[in-house]
């Protein structure tokens, strides 16, 4: 059995070894073969993909559980703030249920308001930074979701949107002055899409921003752009109190942001083998965006 | 992979990366071993999940022992299928075509979908024992000393529940023919 299944020797082989037995080998070799071709089951691409994202997120919930004490209190009480904000516009299972809520979902447009919130709320600048980091690795598993089934106009969309997170991820960790920076957030579409009651715009906290315009592409005009987000300008609140501390969270951020860049150039590289073949090129082009996008935060950080 | 008991040692210090190469390394082996212990492609996805969060949950109870990383898996997978079974009677759905890999060649597809309908069906006419043989060596790609381990017990024992389980299977399929 071990020369059939495990060194590679053929039917016709294992049994010129054994001619003596090989009548009542025969029969038995056969069914093991067919039992090794129950091997032939591969997951089904959505379903891989679904799981994959759902293992990450929680992967993800662990590792922030673990952490969440040396981000003292305010954090905590920012994403209270903003899921009892969502809660309040959109319902509170709607939003737990929103939060691993793909493209396709009538739920997702939930998601990106969810996470506008939190990023708003959110007070420090190292605190928006890893935020951004994070919700660019969504953005990564929810390409290669919409790659998987050959949507390219969601893949080519959400590379849009993973792309403006990356260069908000560097503005943030520059810590760079000066202009507003409209458009810069994802435009999640309008919540009437969801069957949900739209969010009066005078409860989003809107802020004034300091830094300079980054090479973004502005979202699509068909879509109601979120609230901006407020960046409290160069050098200011990078979360530390003082440079020992401020220098550990930046080797934090960097060690968050080279795992991350490995993992979604591996997701992505993975899902290329996948995906139909019309989704491939769009695929590709989320794979530069998101190479270019972690290389220059990574550079943005030395 | 790197070396498997660093990868582990790293998740256990919630390591995301170490962890997702566990999960990329083993998800298909135990989405296989779970769909030939139930018979059920459909249903081995949402255990298969809840496997890979399960050990996420305890991976921290994981003891270094002699024991594989592996067997501490395939035993989560293993009682993650028992209550399974315990729950809920199985029933016979039909194996999607995307289960099954035929590359571009449609007639090669639907001969291995119906050579693995054949397989999964003849499979739950085995011992649980045999079954879990014939699953972790076949559709896992476990060695006879692995299985042992997984199973906890000796190698020789595997052996002998290989071989009555292959010749039960083959009994199950010439069945099945017949039919």
């Amino acid at each position: 059995m071990e020369r059939l299944l495990v060194k590679g020797e053929s039917l016709e082989q294992c049994l010129e070894r054994y001619p003596g037995q090989a009548a009542e080998l025969k029969p038995l070799l056969e069914t093991a073969l067919a039992a090794r071709e129950a091997s032939a089951i591969q997951p089904r691409p959505d379903f891989r993909a679904r799981a994959r994202y759902q293992f990450r997120s929680a992967l993800k919930e662990t590792a922030a559980g673990k952490s969440r004490s040396s981000w003292g209190w305010f954090p905590r009480w920012a994403t209270v703030v903003a899921i009892v904000l969502v809660l309040v516009l959109a319902g509170g299972g709607t939003v737990f249920a929103a939060d691993s809520s793909m493209p396709d979902s009538s739920l997702y447009s939930v998601k990106l308001a969810t996470e506008q919130v939190r990023l708003t709320l959110t007070p420090s600048q190292m605190g928006k930074a890893r935020l951004c980091a994070e919700l660019a690795d969504r953005r990564v598993t929810e390409i290669a979701y919409m790659a998987n089934k050959g949507d390219v106009q969601q893949v080519e969309l959400i590379t849009q949107r993973l792309d403006e997170k990356l260069d908000l991820l560097v503005v943030l960790i520059e810590g760079r002055g000066g202009v507003s920076l409209p458009g810069i957030l994802p435009a999640a579409s309008p919540p009437e899409e969801a069957g949900l009651t739209p969010a009066p715009t005078t409860t989003s906290p809107t802020t004034e921003y300091t830094p300079p315009v980054p090479t973004t592409t502005p979202p699509p005009s068909d879509e109601e752009p979120m609230p901006p987000v407020a960046i409290t300008g160069p050098g200011k609140d990078w979360g530390g109190r003082d440079d020992t501390a401020q220098n550990g969270n930046q080797a934090q951020l960097r060690n968050t942001l080279v795992t991350d860049a490995a993992s979604n150039r591996a997701v992505l590289r993975a899902a290329l083998d996948e995906v139909p073949e019309s989704a491939r090129e769009a695929l590709r082009r989320a794979l530069a965006v998101s190479e270019d996008g972690y290389e220059e935060a990574l550079d943005a950080l030395e | 992979m790197q070396d498997e008991e660093s990868l582990v040692r790293r998740a256990q210090k919630h390591d995301q990366e170490a962890f997702a190469q566990l999960y990329e390394e083993y998800f298909d082996r135990i989405y296989r071993y779970i769909t030939l212990k139930i018979g059920d492609a459909v249903e081995a996805e949402d255990l298969t999940q809840q496997v890979f969060l399960n050990s996420l949950r305890s991976i921290s109870s994981f003891k270094w022992r002699g024991r594989p990383f592996s067997a501490w898996l395939y035993r989560i997978a293993h009682n993650q299928v028992v209550d399974h079974l315990r729950k809920k009677k199985r029933t016979d759905v039909p194996l999607e075509e995307n289960l099954v890999s035929g590359g571009d060649n449609p007639q090669l597809a639907a001969e291995r979908k119906l050579d693995i309908e054949g397989v999964l069906s003849a499979a739950q006419q085995l011992t649980e024992a045999q079954r879990e043989v014939i699953s972790l060596r076949f559709t896992s790609e476990l060695s006879i000393a692995q299985v042992a381990e997984v199973m906890g017990k000796s190698q020789g024992a595997v052996k002998a529940l290989q071989h009555s389980g292959i010749a039960a299977l083959r009994r199950a399929l010439i069945v099945t023919e017949n039919e």
